[in-house]
């Protein structure tokens, strides 16, 4: 018995690798689209910075350091360039967003007890959220440096006090309780710093001023003390273990599309008549077909998988990725059947096969990852056998799942896979018979 | 023997077999001959099990085509090409060698035969793309033989085929038949039933019209022969049960003959007169 569904097997496969146009589709694009976008992916993993450009109209000591700021900070690529070509320069989307930096922005940059903030003015596409967020959130940690700087450096705090008292001296509209306050409390300040100045050293610098406590500012908003822990990563080792999932399913969808259409060909040749005639039985001839199927998607996951560990640095759990493979096999050779059952010609099982399983692709995880799909979408992925392959696969290569949670996708497949092939064989066997 | 007892079978309106009874003796090669969608290859389908009639029963031996033992002892050559064109010839036995469970060295020494019954032995290595339309129908033929099957269904086997090919074919079915195996060979051409065939079923519509040798339905369906004579009296056409007594009695009056001929009746004016239609409409 078992001899024929071998045979079976055997004369399938030697029919695959035949086809120049199958074996590209089921071994070498898979690979190719795995390594593809792996590397892709992989080369824009690290943040290359927003791309902004900077004017200034203000043209003082504080913008000019703000600007200085600006480029040293590893959040921004800044491109410095005359107001109507920062502009020019978004409008077109060779800068993600301009920034202009308007007259008074050094003056109110220096003012910390009085004055206005400083007003900077920035220009983004509103449909740039994401950028306008980050870029939003980088502006205002380099704001907060102002304060780090004027509470940090005694001799630039006179200047400020100075510069403050004066300022609210003039001041006329300012209410007389908080002109009253000031004026008495800046000047007791200001006699407090200069006799901590007084104190230091002949020579020694003036930032990092003590105030009488042993060495810590308290003017200085937080004392952050850092310590080093390395963190275990959780995740991807790298890009290639969320694109080889993805290669893996092009490939099994390859396998289940050419076998689909295999045996609807055994129809139209009449190669079945001769598989009916012979004294093999029509489950067995069947099983040969799906045994042939399972045996080419088991041998393109095996290759793929295999580069993936020894040239793509992929690393999973073996026993974990042989159960995601056997389900996945199950689950797509119940699809194969079941096209092959409900088609009559090579054209329809072709066109069949290939619409379905590319929308359950899409959905499913096999060209956008699952992760990075928006809630909404990952909702509907549920539907599609794809999704749960995708999620058993990346179980066993980076999810870290237990063997409960393989439990679902697992079933999932098995069950789908069972259903399909049991109403697929069915289908079939009447349209013989 | 094969014993074929009211077989019908329908296919929504179309009533594609109606309670058709035959039975071929051993070592005959027996012709279902009929115009297209006549219901030959239905028939011959469940002749040898591949569908099953609605009513009726066929018996091959006494058994039923369907069971193990039975199917080891068919042969069927399908009215198209049934190859795995992509593979060589060898391969292609070799599979259905292997799909009869023959042992190794059995499945070798038939695969060669085979090979060398149908004069491909030279091409064995080749992919079965590479071969003329003949050839094709030839291995068709090889791979159905692999088994020694003692029943060998063939339909339509000449469709598409080269008169070199059919000829060989035709050669192919008399050494079959002399190695005593019994012939079911469907077509719609009246020569080939003529020549190969001991008895012939005449089929229309899925109903069995008539069956005998071929002399019998020509003597009981084929009519009056038509003899035309041309002779310095002019031109003369008549249609005779009797040809020869009839032609003698018209010669003896006259001196020159400057053509004569004689049209016998054939399965086609057998058919014609069984259905009032050419075999070919």
């Amino acid at each position: 018995m078992m001899k024929a569904v071998v045979a079976l097997m055997k004369k399938d496969l030697k029919l695959l690798f035949k086809d120049k146009m199958a074996v590209f589709f089921t071994f070498i694009f898979p690979l190719l689209f795995a390594f593809f976008f792996g590397s892709i992916f992989s080369s824009s993993g690290g943040s290359q910075g927003l791309k902004i450009a900077v004017s200034d109209r203000d043209q003082t000591e504080k913008s000019q350091a703000f600007i200085g700021q600006l480029k040293e900070a590893s959040e921004f690529r800044v491109t410095e360039t005359d107001e109507a070509n920062a502009k020019k320069l978004v409008r077109t989307g060779k800068q993600v967003a301009f920034i202009i930096l308007p007259e008074g922005f050094g003056e109110n940059y220096g003012g910390i007890f009085s004055g206005q903030p400083p007003e900077i003015l920035v220009g983004i596409d509103p449909a740039r959220k994401a950028e306008a967020g980050y870029l939003e959130g980088s502006l205002m940690k380099l704001g907060i440096k102002r304060f780090e700087l004027a509470f940090s450096d005694a001799n630039e705090m006179i200047k400020q006090l100075d510069f403050s008292i004066e300022d609210i001296q003039q001041s006329d509209d300012m209410p007389a309780e908080w002109k009253s306050l000031l004026g008495d409390y800046l000047p007791k300040f200001k006699e407090l710093t200069e006799l901590e100045i007084a104190k230091q050293p002949e020579g020694s610098d003036s930032s990092g001023l003590s105030f009488g406590s042993d060495g810590d500012n308290p003017m200085m908003p937080l004392k952050i003390t850092k310590e080093e822990i390395t963190v275990q990563k959780t995740g991807p080792r790298n890009s290639f273990s969320i694109t080889i999932p993805q290669g893996v399913i092009w490939a099994i969808m390859g396998c289940v599309i050419g076998f689909a259409i295999s045996l609807v060909r055994e129809k139209t040749l009449g190669t079945l008549d001769r598989l009916a005639i012979a004294p093999i039985s029509r489950t067995q001839i069947l099983a040969g077909k799906a045994l042939g199927c399972f045996a080419a998607q088991a041998m393109v996951v095996t290759l793929l998988f295999t580069i993936a560990y020894f040239m793509l640095g992929v690393r999973f759990d073996l026993i974990k990725l042989v159960l995601a493979v056997l389900a996945a096999g199950i689950c797509f050779v119940g699809f194969m059947m079941f096209f092959a059952s409900i088609t009559k010609t090579e054209q329809s099982v072709a066109g069949m096969t290939n619409a379905f399983l590319i929308i359950m692709g899409m959905i499913g995880g096999a060209m956008i990852p699952l992760f990075a799909m928006p809630g909404w979408m990952q909702s509907i992925s549920h539907i599609s056998p794809v999704k749960w392959a995708i999620l058993a696969f990346e179980g066993a290569i980076w999810r870290d799942f237990t063997y409960i949670e393989m439990m679902t996708p697992l079933t999932i497949l098995t069950a789908i896979g069972v259903v399909t092939f049991f109403i697929g064989t069915r289908m079939l066997k009447l349209k013989q018979s | 023997m094969i014993e074929v007892r009211g077989i019908s079978k329908r296919y929504g309106n179309l009533q594609a077999v109606d309670n058709l009874s035959i039975t071929i003796e051993k070592g005959h090669i027996f012709g279902l001959l009929g115009p297209n969608g006549a219901g030959k290859s239905t028939t011959i389908s469940m002749m040898c099990g591949l569908i099953n009639p609605d009513q009726g029963q066929v018996l091959l031996n006494g058994n039923a085509p369907g069971i193990k033992e039975t199917k080891h002892k068919i042969g069927l050559i399908p009215q198209s090409i049934a190859l795995y064109e992509e593979l060589t010839a060898l391969d292609n036995l070799s599979f259905f060698a292997d799909l009869y469970n023959l042992p190794a060295s059995q499945k070798a020494e038939r695969m060669e035969w085979s090979l060398a019954f149908v004069g491909l032995q030279d091409r064995a290595k080749d992919a079965v793309q590479d071969f003329s339309g003949g050839m094709k129908r030839r291995l068709n033929l090889a791979a159905s033989l692999l088994h020694d099957p003692e029943f060998i269904f063939m339909d339509e086997p000449t469709a598409g085929v080269d008169p070199q090919s059919r000829n060989k074919l035709f050669e192919s079915v008399f050494e079959l038949k002399a190695l005593g195996k019994t012939i079911i060979y469907t077509t719609h051409y009246m020569e080939e039933a003529e020549k190969l065939c001991d008895r012939v079923g005449v089929v229309d519509k899925g109903q069995l019209l008539a069956l005998g040798t071929v002399d019998e339905l020509i003597e009981q369906y084929g009519g009056e022969s038509r003899v035309h004579i041309k002779s310095e009296q002019g031109e003369e056409s008549f249609m005779t049960a009797n040809p020869v007594n009839d032609l003698m009695t018209r010669l003896k009056g006259l001196t020159t003959v400057e053509n004569l001929s004689l049209q016998r009746p054939n399965l086609e004016t057998v058919f014609l007169n069984l259905t009032g239609k050419q075999l070919r409409d």
